[in-house]
């Protein structure tokens, strides 16, 4: 057995820790060093202290882009798993042109997110939207899908639902085929009902991936940008407003990226306490 | 095997050097836009032809805004020497910076921008500290574009000319065809996304307009908490209230106006072009000044879009850079830009140059534009402009498209938000 010091170990760990000191570790140490300074790129730093953390206390702007966000996930998370969930189990039945179906659901998920949104925009138009154009003929009211403050959010999150849902399938589909399947016999011979396959069946033997699923959705729904960038610039009134749409706005519109840093690490530190939160949970669940 | 590297490194520093000695060669970056970049192109070519400098050209590279690319250019020290298409909103932030050449230190710029364009717009342009730091070089004034069949249904022979008449026509022409509560045509739209930017083709140019080209900022504390501002917001909350306009993007579904569903259509020169090529037969539009108050006294002012020419400070020959800029916006450069681009040069008495007429005898729908063009104002030279204009555009969100508040407690509201905004910078 040699014990004696190798620089190969060294070697094959080098490529990934270049890339993490330049990419990762750097840029980490350099925002949280920026968010005690004003600085527009541009002109020389300021040192600020704890202004751009009280600023941020302040700031009526950024906690509704909180509550926003927050407010995109409790309406994004639940439809998508229904979804996801109901066209997966569909799926993974016996109906013709299954991979057909598949291929199809999975198709917006690897168009550009820009495209898709121009393309609801289309959809969502109050006077000229195909959504209310329908409405219209069946004697329903026009609704301002992305011109009401209420009802602005939630049409972002079918949107984004029906862009990601193909993605979920994908996993709920692996995890129902690892349900063995003298279960479902056992539970016929006893004479259960589809619905009491599903609850006493499926589901808890799915669990799992459902949590994977919510983790992702969480994670993806807290990076929600492109949508609201593209379709609402944010409003009406603010009610699109996400948090990282209101960090792009500090640091890439008004140039105030010391204060973006500050806004970008109370974000990560709220997500990071929700994913935690959310880790514990499938840690006492699987227990 | 050290031997080789040093050798290496020598040489590569030694290329590096060579680089940089290079300063009888500038660079210049136009905008990315096919008829300014052939515009570019044909210059240079010209110049090269018969000067000792040469100048090499690249269109401003991709990015998700030419404002960002210029940002990242700066932090990076790869700044070109010229760039061609700066807006005039952002020039004083880079001069506050210190990246940008003072232009009044080079030789004849002074006379030369003054008869070229004018004490006034050398006024305009002029930095806080005194400093001029922009070549003034295009202009987009923002008028109004009428279709004239549409407007004689109603009984108007030209565009509505001031606030009340334009709501009367507005009353006039909201028709609801197929009887589902929503009207189905609109005397005009604008932009109703809460986007700085889409302010400068709405709110702005008709408080120019109304107010005779006053200032939104003025001795670094807001100035626009005035009749002209209340009125504007008060005529556009009134327009939305009655659904005179149509209330969704402009991205959503087709042009309207070329579909016939709009009246008119607050607009720069760029949609003549449009309108030339994708206008239906018997379609027939014309051009007038933009509505204004109806005690409204002399002439009509709007918003000009200005994009200057700036030099960085990366430049090694500001002075050269300046001789090849004057190529671009003399009489000939001036004329080949406005038949290449169909964008107007700021220049001084336009639609009466002789230099210019035979172009405007092609493009009478232009010459509008350029006898509007006496009557424009850029932006004041403020450094955090763009949050100025996003808090109006929060306002005019606020009160004009929601009517959550009343024109007068927005434009208070907008100015406290502004003043605390000029107090902390």
């Amino acid at each position: 057995m040699n014990n004696g010091f190798s620089i190969k170990p060294y070697l094959l760990i080098a490529p990934y820790l270049l890339f993490f000191l330049v990419f990762v570790l750097f840029p980490v140490g350099f925002s949280f060093f920026l968010t005690f300074h004003n600085w527009n790129i541009i002109s020389p730093m300021e040192y600020s202290g704890l202004d751009n953390y009280a600023r941020m206390f302040n700031d009526r702007l950024f906690w509704q882009s909180l509550r926003n966000t927050i407010w995109f996930l409790v309406i994004h998370i639940p439809l998508q798993i229904i979804v996801a969930l109901g066209l997966a189990v569909l799926l993974n039945s016996n109906i013709k042109f299954k991979n057909f179906f598949r291929a199809s659901f999975f198709l917006p998920v690897i168009i550009s997110g820009v495209v898709v949104t121009i393309m609801w925009q289309q959809l969502y138009g109050f006077h000229s939207g195909v959504f209310n154009h329908v409405l219209s003929k069946i004697g329903v009211s026009k609704i301002g899908w992305l011109t009401s403050e209420t009802m602005a959010m939630p049409s972002i999150a079918i949107m984004a639902t029906w862009k990601n849902v193909g993605l979920y399938i994908i996993l709920f589909l692996v995890g129902l085929q690892t349900v063995p399947a003298s279960y479902y016999e056992a539970a016929d011979i006893e004479g259960a009902s589809a619905w009491q396959k599903f609850w006493f069946i499926t589901l808890p033997a799915i669990n799992p991936t459902l949590f994977m699923v919510i983790v992702f959705s969480t994670i993806g729904g807290f990076s929600l940008f492109i949508e609201p960038y593209v379709m609402t610039g944010g409003g009406p009134l603010n009610s699109t407003l996400s948090s990282v749409l209101y960090i792009y706005k500090q640091a890439f519109e008004f140039f105030h990226m010391g204060y973006a840093a500050t806004l970008g690490f109370m974000f990560a530190l709220i997500i990071l306490t929700v994913i935690i939160i959310q880790k514990r949970f499938i840690e006492t669940k699987d227990e | 095997m050290t031997n080789k590297a040093l050798i290496l490194l020598t040489s590569v520093l030694m290329s590096c050097q060579a680089q940089k000695d290079q300063s009888n060669e500038l660079t210049c970056w136009s905008a990315n836009d096919n008829q300014e970049i052939e515009f570019i192109r044909t210059s240079i070519s010209l110049w090269n032809k018969g000067q000792e400098t040469k100048v090499s050209f690249q269109p401003i590279p991709e990015g998700q805004s030419s404002e960002e690319v210029v940002m990242a250019a700066v932090v990076g020290k790869t700044t070109p020497d010229i760039y061609a298409n700066m807006w005039q909103g952002l020039v004083e932030l880079y001069s506050v910076s210190g990246v940008l050449i003072a232009l009044d230190t080079i030789g004849d710029f002074k006379e030369f921008i003054t008869e070229r364009c004018g004490q006034k717009v050398v006024e305009e342009i002029t930095s806080s500290d005194g400093h001029i730091y922009q070549v003034p070089w295009k202009i987009n004034p923002i008028m109004t574009i009428y279709n004239k069949k549409l407007m004689r249904s109603i009984g108007y022979e030209n565009a509505p000319r001031s606030y009340s008449e334009f709501l009367k026509a507005g009353a006039l022409f909201y028709k609801d065809f197929d009887e589902d509560g929503y009207p189905d045509q609109w005397i005009g739209d604008t932009e109703v996304k809460n986007i700085w930017h889409q302010r400068l083709m709405n709110f702005y140019p008709l408080y120019l307009g109304a107010s005779n080209g006053a200032p939104l900022i003025k001795d670094g504390k807001a100035a626009f908490n005035n009749q002209y501002a209340i009125d504007v917001f008060a005529f556009l909350q009134t327009i939305y209230l009655n659904g005179y306009f149509a209330n969704e993007s402009n991205s959503a579904g087709s042009d309207k106006f070329i579909g016939g569903k709009l009246a008119t259509k607050w607009t720069g020169p760029w949609h003549v072009s449009s309108l030339e090529k994708f206008k239906p037969d018997g379609f027939e539009y014309e051009i007038s000044n933009l509505p204004v108050p109806d005690n409204h006294q002399g002439p009509i002012y709007t918003y000009g879009d200005p994009k200057n020419i700036v030099i960085f400070n990366t430049c090694e020959n500001p002075s050269e850079a300046w001789q090849f800029i004057k190529s671009l916006i003399n009489e000939e450069g001036d004329l080949r830009f406005f038949t290449t681009t169909r964008q107007l040069p700021r220049r001084i008495n336009l639609s009466e140059n002789p230099m210019f007429q035979s172009f405007f005898e092609k493009e009478p729908k232009l010459k509008k534009f350029a006898e509007q063009s006496k009557y424009i104002y850029g932006t004041d030279n403020c450094e955090v402009l763009i949050e100025v204009l996003d808090i109006i555009s929060q306002e005019y969100e606020s009160c004009v498209l929601h009517n959550k508040k009343t024109p007068k407690q927005a434009i208070e509201d907008a100015e406290r938000a502004v003043n605390v905004l000029l107090g902390n910078f």
